[in-house]
């Protein structure tokens, strides 16, 4: 068994779930919700929020994986064909985000315009997390904990003093349609259950499990939600043009400070972080292809890496046509698979048939 | 042997990564050739002077190891937009311009009478210039601000940034603006925004002691408070004298010495080499330039930039002249003013909205104009009740001075409609149009001595 901790599930919900909503999708919120961006932001933390309480629960009730949960219930092919679904699930829902790290490092970190093979390292570091399995993950969340807490407290503070809260009202001065349409357009960004399904039968549930893991994951959306308040606070109605939010919002206080972009070492240390967080569906899609065809994971963790490298280069200048399907055409399959079937698993048989 | 085999290539993986997680954040793989590169430190911007289109001019920091700072002013002639002119820069020149540390863009007298967002977007639909770079506006011509000479040894752009430094704002004599506050202004129910006005004047030699040019009068022309500057020997920047009466007009700002460097043309390079040690120009920053929905409409004095700064920016601390009459003798007093409360609110009184400026503010004398006993300069933190209020009503009329001139101009400069959607929606419909002229304000303010 690929054994983590629940404190490091934790830690996973409080340090790595908040970072990757920290680059486009600030901006894409606004676009569609304006200053009631944290409405939208609010319906989607809830949904996913519950859909995280729903798979502890389940947690609660069984030791077996998913796996075994539809294996149970369904048998062995259909179990197969789950995995097989959820591994391209996972393949896309590693695409956008890994693209938006990208533009983030090439834009941020490079002075000119380097090439887009300078993104090339990170999958070697996902080669090496895919392979590694969960057990990286609990390993990567007990090292982001600390390093996440001392940079986002670091960037809010440095944000704080040219932040104007007061840029957020009038509340529900945004057509309700428009701020639901802002969460179904962000689904997206929320994928975390999906993820903790799939943590089933490799962590030991003890005792207040249920309640600890969800006190972190509203830990975590507290960060998200203090974000986004900054954010729109500091950029108001230029905020949709603010790709890059989380450095962006600091520049203000340290630019014209003798130490210059001081929030620079705070903003690497989130950049590390997230690339961890980026590795995590690509770590899923290679477990899901190694259960669906029974396999050692070099294999597959070679060719979905393969594969991501290929399709960031050959869509290097087509972000803006990945977001918009992202976003705007493909909600439901994150819909079903990153809220529905989460919570749908609960319903799956919970023992062993005898025999 | 297996387990020493998976040992073995974990070691290995954790290694590579690292190195490349090295080479990832380090940016070793985006050096830049410097000789290739134009480092822009300020852009210019102006009407083009044949034609339609603009003038752009770039500052091109030249890098030296004497640590003598120079900078060389390429200007690209009769272009449509501002990308067209980095580029051009590029094609004729054969140097690739690196943006990332241009502190400053500087907006000519006459791309203000436009929308001037017609050439700033240009800085918002790209990150070349990261948007907290400073913006301002210039009297005449952007290109011939920067060939004006520094006097201690700056490269103009540096120069005016100094000017328009944080500090400089914080004891209220200019009104800082970076691109991003602008744009929101400008992007905002209110479509209002301000730039600090840049005028060069060309104040004395720097190292030779006399008056550039003839370009002052002499110093009695000025009367008393003018003297020590045109007496003075090195070139000094003249503080703002808010408050206090003009008994004779300001000098005027001598005509700028604008052909010193060589300038581009077309886009060749010329040298705008500053603080060479012969004439010296200084940067006056203190008017204010307001701007409604992207243009030009109004400027407000170096006095309403004050009490603007004072009611409505960070300045917390600054200096103010005013006279009081008392024995029948004219005294003026300097004071040093310390904001301890600033406050704008807009609320509603019988249907009707009501802007009331709150201000509370500790004095004490910095100075006057006359000798006065040993007890009375022992005691220079108590101001008695005359100059206070003396001071309050000075500071209100300069409020409602600049109050009436943004908005006869059309200018939202206290952001009133944006407070309007702000805070009161549900009239927002009803006023908007209306606002902020209908607006009925009320000062309340109150100076008290430090203690």
């Amino acid at each position: 068994m690929d054994n983590m901790k629940v404190r490091q599930i934790c830690f996973y919900f409080i340090a790595m779930m908040p970072v990757v909503r920290f680059l486009v999708y600030p901006a894409t919120l606004s676009y569609n919700s304006s200053n009631d961006l944290l409405f939208s932001a609010f319906i989607n933390l809830l949904l996913e929020g519950a859909a995280v309480a729903l798979v502890m629960l389940l947690a609660k009730k069984t030791k077996l994986s998913l796996f075994g949960l539809i294996e149970n219930t369904f048998g062995k092919i259909s179990a197969k064909i789950v995995y097989a679904l959820f591994a391209l699930f996972f393949l896309a829902a590693a695409l956008l985000p890994m693209m938006e790290q990208k533009n983030f490092v090439l834009l941020v970190m490079y002075e000119n315009v380097p090439s887009v093979i300078s993104f090339a390292p990170f999958f070697f570091v996902c080669l090496f997390a895919c392979v590694k399995g969960f057990k990286s993950i609990g390993r990567m969340a007990d090292i982001a904990l600390p390093v996440f807490a001392i940079a986002f407290v670091a960037l809010i503070l440095l944000a704080l003093p040219q932040t104007d809260f007061s840029a957020l009202l009038p509340i529900a001065g945004v057509p309700i349609k428009d701020v639901l349409k802002g969460s179904l357009f962000s689904a997206n960004w929320y994928t975390e259950a999906a993820f903790l399904l799939f943590f089933l039968g490799n962590f030991e549930y003890e005792k207040r499990a249920a309640l600890k893991v969800i006190s972190s994951y509203a830990i975590g959306s507290a960060a998200v939600l203090l974000f986004l308040a900054v954010f729109y606070g500091v950029f108001s109605d230029i905020a949709i043009r603010q790709y890059n939010a989380v450095a962006q919002i600091s520049k203000y206080t340290t630019s014209f400070t003798s130490l210059g972009r001081v929030d620079y070492l705070f903003i690497f240390a989130l950049a590390l972080v997230m690339i961890f967080r980026l590795c995590v569906p690509a770590q899923m899609c290679v477990h899901c292809i190694c259960k669906a065809i029974g396999c050692k994971p070099f294999i597959p963790a070679l060719a979905v890496n393969a594969l991501l490298l290929a399709l960031t280069i050959f869509l290097n200048y087509s972000f803006l046509e990945v977001q918009t399907l992202f976003t705007q055409k493909l909600w439901l399959m994150f819909l079903i698979f990153a809220y529905a079937l989460p919570a749908a698993a609960l319903l799956l048989k919970k023992r062993r048939r005898a025999g | 042997m297996n387990k020493m085999v998976n040992k073995l290539w974990t070691r290995i993986f954790i290694v590579a990564a690292a190195v490349l997680l090295l080479l990832f954040f380090s940016n070793d793989f985006g050096l830049i050739d410097i000789q290739e590169t134009a480092i822009v430190v300020a852009l210019g911007i102006d009407a083009a002077q044949e034609g339609e289109g603009y003038d752009v001019t770039a500052q091109i920091a030249v890098p030296a190891s004497t640590g003598t700072s120079s900078a060389g002013n390429v200007t690209v002639k009769g272009v449509q937009t501002v990308g067209e002119a980095v580029a051009e820069l590029n094609h004729e020149t054969g140097w690739y311009p690196t943006l990332v540390h241009c502190r400053l863009i500087l907006l000519g007298e006459e791309v203000a009478n436009e929308d001037v967002f017609n050439v700033l977007d240009y800085f918002l639909r790209n990150d070349a210039v990261e948007d907290s770079c400073l913006v301002a506006a210039c009297k005449g011509k952007a290109r011939e601000t920067f060939q004006a000479q520094s006097p201690v040894g700056d490269i103009s752009a540096s120069a005016i940034t100094k000017v328009l430094s944080s500090e400089a704002q914080a004891t209220g004599i200019v009104t800082v603006t970076i691109l991003k506050n602008f744009a929101v202004g400008y992007y905002s129910e209110s479509e209002s925004g301000f730039l600090p006005c840049i005028t060069v004047k060309q104040e004395a030699d720097s190292q030779g002691g006399q008056n550039a040019d003839g370009a002052f009068a002499p110093a009695g022309a000025f009367g008393k408070e003018n003297a020590p500057y045109a007496l003075s020997l090195a070139p000094s920047i003249k503080r703002n004298k808010w408050w206090r009466a003009k008994k004779r007009p300001l000098p005027i700002a001598a005509p700028v010495s604008a052909e010193g460097g060589n300038q581009g043309s077309g886009g060749q390079g010329g040298s705008g080499k500053s603080g060479s040690g012969s004439s010296a120009d200084v940067f006056h920053a203190s008017e204010t330039m307001l701007f409604y929905k992207g243009k030009r409409v109004a400027l407000l004095t170096p006095e309403e930039t004050l009490a603007y700064n004072l009611a409505a920016t960070d300045t917390d601390y600054a200096y103010g002249s005013v006279d009081v009459s008392e024995n029948g003798e004219q005294t003026s007093y300097n004071l040093k003013m310390k904001i301890s409360k600033k406050k704008r609110k807009l609320t509603f009184e019988n249907g009707m909205p009501v802007f009331t400026f709150t201000i509370r503010a500790n004095a004490r004398i910095a100075d006057t104009d006359k000798s006065q006993p040993i007890i009375d300069v022992a005691k220079t933190l108590l101001v008695n009740e005359t100059i206070l209020r003396a001071a309050e009503e000075k500071f209100q009329s300069e409020l409602a001075s600049l109050w009436q001139k943004a908005t006869n101009a059309g200018c939202d400069l206290f952001f009133l409609k944006e407070k309007l959607h702000r805070f009161h929606y549900k009239r927002y419909a009803e006023f908007k149009d209306g606002v902020p002229e209908i607006v009925q304000v009320r000062y309340d303010i109150k100076f008290t001595s430090m203690k």
